[in-house]
């Protein structure tokens, strides 16, 4: 066995699901994780009992990152909040994220650093969910002091509610604003300057791809190449839900491929020497993983393509299973409760049936000894997208209680046009940016291929059986 | 099996250790920190200290225009401090339809 990782990695993910499962005193299992660790210490020499004992740890590991990932701290705001009141709280605090206005409200994450309940004053820690009912120009690091009502999200009850979403996300209250009389603006900025600078990049980009496409289509492609699904009409996002091509509008490992591809080649040609190409290609990812809001799908390709980059560095073979897994860790290690999350084990549960049933598939069907090339390509698209939908299959049905017969022949037709508009859409943004003259070149093949996309995944949902609500 | 060196154990149990530290240690600093308390009489809550607040703050409220605010603090400096809100109609520019305004922002 060469990947000692996926199996360390296996185990720290059953201790996060056993938390859910079993009820034990975070300090039993950190006596028990004790003794284990000095066990692993006396029994370093014998090689069967260390890998027993380090799974084991593993194991526990993961269950202590669970548990204490939903203790809060004593000076968090959820314990200073008084629910079923309609008390009026001041917050101070920055803005963690980029703002982004949705269903005719403008939605961010403050992050509180003092609140006020009457005449009392507390630093506090944590993070609210803003809801605006008006629009304001507001940036990631903006100082803002909040006044109004906390409340708590909305539950109905489902397994998947609008409030364990947000605990996922460590959020647990939200306040919503309904007059500009209730923000004070600061003056001072907060928060790292490198992500206020990614994120106004990206707000730059956007406004680069509506300049020249109209909103239908620059909402598509702000959502291949910035990951902002915002603007998306909720028409065309239904469709694609249905067709289950949805996946095409998520930043995912191919952005990440052609950012580091396209890096690379500009620094092969200005003659940089390969280690400095591997570091800046990697500092790249990391802005481009920062420009795209850092969500579940581009953190993963971001940790994969590193590891990727990582081994090229050394020399060394990378291996895809290793640098899945390294990717499923960082993000488990960071936030446990990302288990728990559809959007991540829709993306570790694609690539990972990729990665595993295409080989096997290919094989099965002799692909290899097929002469036609065309017939070749074809035969290879069907068989990532089957792949692809067998790993996904079961999390959709189970959450979204839909299941799609026409994926496999959707993604075989749309996913090379996604390929074409994605690439598309990088040179637009890279002409817009360098030479916007040139840039009207690519902006009507884009659109053409965007609406090309649209009517395909159309006719393909009315097809009769197309799709299955249960 | 893996076979790991003596230096592969090593840091395993390094990593290892340093982590069972680490979410020992994170947990007893949420479980044991304390809440800062502190009184802070000048701003109640959605209202403001008519005799405290600054000029900043009454541009904040975006009820008055920076001249009108600073016509406010002039009058309200030259009588040391208001005893009553009804006094602010007697500034320039202030009618009855901005005292009203006026009224729902602060208090004494």
């Amino acid at each position: 066995m060469k990947r000692p990782l996926v199996i360390l990695t296996v185990f720290y993910g059953l201790g996060i699901i056993f938390t859910s499962l079993m009820w034990i005193n975070f300090w039993i299992i950190t006596l028990i994780a004790g003794v284990i660790f000095v066990g692993l210490v006396l029994c370093r020499r014998k090689n069967g009992m260390f890998l027993i004992l380090v799974l084991f740890l593993a194991l526990l590991l993961g269950y202590l990152n669970m548990k204490n990932s939903w203790v809060l701290s004593n000076c968090h705001l959820c314990k200073l909040v008084v629910y079923k009141d309609n008390s009026m709280y001041r917050l101070d605090g920055f803005i963690a994220n980029q703002p982004e206005f949705k269903n005719n409200h403008l939605w961010f994450i403050l992050r509180v650093r003092q609140m006020q309940l009457n005449e009392l004053r507390y630093r506090c820690c944590g993070e609210v969910l803003v809801k605006m009912d008006f629009e304001q120009k507001f940036n990631y690091g903006d100082n803002l002091t909040l006044t109004g009502n906390l409340n708590r999200p909305p539950s109905f009850g489902n397994n998947q509610s609008y409030r364990d979403f947000l605990a996922r996300q460590n959020i647990y209250l939200i306040m919503p604003i309904k007059n500009k009389r209730q923000i004070i603006r600061q003056e001072k900025i907060s928060g790292a300057r490198l992500i206020r600078s990614c994120f106004g990049l990206r707000v730059y980009l956007e406004q680069v791809i509506s300049q020249y496409l109209s909103p239908v289509p620059s909402s598509i492609l702000a959502a291949m190449v910035l990951g902002q699904k915002r603007s998306i009409p909720w028409l065309v996002n239904d469709s694609m839900v249905k067709s289950g091509t949805v996946h095409i509008l998520v930043v995912s490992g191919f952005n990440v491929g052609i950012v580091a591809f396209v890096v690379n080649l500009l620094l092969k040609i200005l003659r940089f020497g390969r280690k400095v190409r591997i570091i800046l290609t990697a500092i790249c990812l990391l802005i481009y993983c920062l420009i795209t809001g850092a969500t579940n799908p581009v953190i993963r390709a971001t940790v994969m393509g590193l590891v990727f980059l990582a081994a090229y560095f050394v020399k060394r073979d990378p291996d895809i299973y290793n640098s899945l897994v390294s990717a499923a860790l960082f993000i488990l290690v960071i936030n446990p409760k990302q288990l728990f999350d559809i959007g991540f084990q829709l993306s570790f549960g694609s690539v990972l049936a990729i990665v595993y049933f295409y080989p096997k598939l290919k094989a099965l069907i002799h692909l290899e000894s097929c002469k036609i090339r065309m017939l070749k390509f074809i035969a290879e698209g069907c068989l990532v997208s089957l792949s692809a939908w067998m790993g996904t299959l079961l999390i959709i049905a189970l959450n979204f209680r839909i299941i799609s017969l026409v994926t496999v022949l959707a993604n075989i037709l749309i996913v090379p046009l996604a390929t074409l508009i994605t690439l598309c859409g990088f040179i637009l943004v890279l002409f817009g940016l360098i030479c916007p003259n040139l840039a009207h070149l690519f902006s009507l093949p884009t659109t053409t291929l965007i609406t090309l996309l649209l009517n395909i995944n159309a006719v393909l949902i009315k097809l009769p059986y197309a799709y299955i609500y249960f | 099996m893996f076979n790991f060196t003596n230096e592969e154990k090593k840091v395993i149990l390094f990593i290892l250790g340093l982590a069972l530290c680490g979410l020992v240690l994170n947990n007893l600093v949420k479980v044991n920190c304390a809440v800062e308390r502190m009184v802070y009489p000048a701003i109640q809550l959605t209202k403001l200290d008519i005799n405290k607040v600054s000029l900043a703050e009454l541009v904040a409220t975006k009820c008055v225009s920076m001249k009108l605010a600073q016509r406010i603090l002039e009058y309200r400096n030259s009588r040391k401090e208001l005893s009553s809100l009804e006094e602010l109609k007697e500034i320039k520019g202030i009618g009855d339809q901005r005292y009203e305004k006026l009224k729902g922002l602060f208090f004494i």
